[in-house]
């Protein structure tokens, strides 16, 4: 299975791991760390908007998160995918 | 104003987050040498997602491009030119005005592309060889984009086969040339950095220096080097209380179509001013003509 990442586990920043998931499976998405409990559904709703707007389908994400702002976690899950589609390195 | 220019690394959130609440006059978000080649692509889109929703204050915002010998500079400016809150780019190893060229057709490129006016966004160059010093007025004068010059520091002193010194020598010659050219060709000369991050007398002292040869303001890499270096480049109570007679005095006489102006017994003439008017925008009390 093929995975790609991106981020740091710096403060205010996030580490993003991609996988590619099997046709149907739909967006999976795990967060973990400083945020997580407390920005939950905010953060997979911006995770979502990137997914969807990079037109991709089937995924499974990971992030562990270390205060990463909404505009750090967009550029990690889009600079992730975009490793993962290797369009971009 | 360009007292201050501070440089953020590309891939890093909370520099970029911060930066502009630091006070600097400038930002310049470097996808240059602060970022490591394999994080090339990441910080690129860092920086664009910063573009398009990051905060900056009141900051003049720049990107730091790679240089034009890399595979990466044609991908930075499309990535970061189409977005309004970019003023100019920064452009590494200058070498002479061709490469000025070759950026402003690009920059034409994308900026048509995108439907943004032909030749808002400026471009900052970086002279960080002998070479570039050498050809700092034909890079000045190679296109109305320019807006800056400015020296290299470790690249210039390496390509100068010598080292940095605390006095600064080696470097002493090409500040001198980059004013004189940036001045002439009407461009802003803006210094190199001081990497010695900790030793504020030391910083203090260089910055009055430049300042004395006619430099703008600095490049910045700590933030705590910023109140340094506007401490200096502002226009203490004395000059302004100074020019603000003088330009006052100016505009009596030629409200009364009289061209010499006497100001505390002293004649008064056009670079004088001149000169007067330059502190009273330094000290925020004049719009820049």
């Amino acid at each position: 299975m093929n995975t790609a990442q991106a981020g740091t586990l710096e403060s205010m920043d996030c580490l993003v791991t991609v996988s590619e998931a099997a046709s149907g499976t739909g967006v999976k998405i795990q967060i973990t760390g400083s945020s997580a409990a407390r920005f939950k559904s905010a953060m997979e709703k911006k995770v979502s908007e990137v997914i969807a707007s990079m037109g991709v389908k089937d995924i499974e994400i990971s992030i562990q998160d270390n205060g990463a702002l909404d505009i750090v976690l967009g550029a990690r899950v889009e600079a992730a995918v975009k490793r993962l589609m290797g369009g971009e390195r | 104003m360009r007292r201050t220019m501070l440089y953020l690394p590309g891939n890093n959130p909370n520099m970029l987050t911060r930066g502009y609440l630091f006070g600097p006059d400038g930002l310049i978000l470097d996808l240059e040498d602060a970022v490591a080649m394999a994080e090339k692509d990441t910080a690129r889109i860092l920086v664009q997602h910063f573009l398009k929703q990051g905060e900056f204050g009141k900051c003049e915002v720049t990107v730091r491009i790679n240089g034009v010998d890399t595979e990466y500079w044609k991908d930075d400016l499309a990535a970061v030119v189409p977005f309004p809150v970019l003023q100019g780019v920064r452009a590494p190893k200058v070498d002479d005005a061709n490469t000025v060229k070759i950026i402003d057709e690009e920059l034409s490129m994308i900026e048509d592309k995108h439907g943004i006016p032909v030749g808002r966004t400026k471009i900052f160059c970086l002279l960080e060889t002998a070479k570039g010093i050498w050809n700092a007025y034909d890079i000045a004068s190679a296109s109305p984009r320019v807006a800056a010059i400015i020296p290299g520091g470790e690249d210039l002193t390496a390509d100068l086969k010598t080292s940095r010194s605390s006095e600064g020598t080696e470097l002493d010659w090409a500040r001198r040339m980059l004013v004189f050219a940036a001045r002439a060709a009407g461009v802003d000369p803006i210094d190199t950095v001081f990497p010695r991050v900790t030793d504020d007398a030391g910083l203090r002292k260089e910055t009055e220096f430049i300042k004395q040869l006619g430099f703008e303001g600095k490049s910045v890499i700590h933030p705590n080097q910023i109140p340094i270096i506007h401490d200096v480049f502002n226009p203490t109570e004395k000059e302004i209380e100074k020019a603000l007679k003088i330009v006052a005095a100016a505009k009596e006489a030629a409200e009364r179509g009289q061209g010499a102006v006497s100001v505390d017994g002293r004649m008064v003439d056009i670079p004088v001013v001149k000169r007067a008017e330059h502190t009273l925008v330094k000290a925020g009390l004049l719009e820049v003509k």
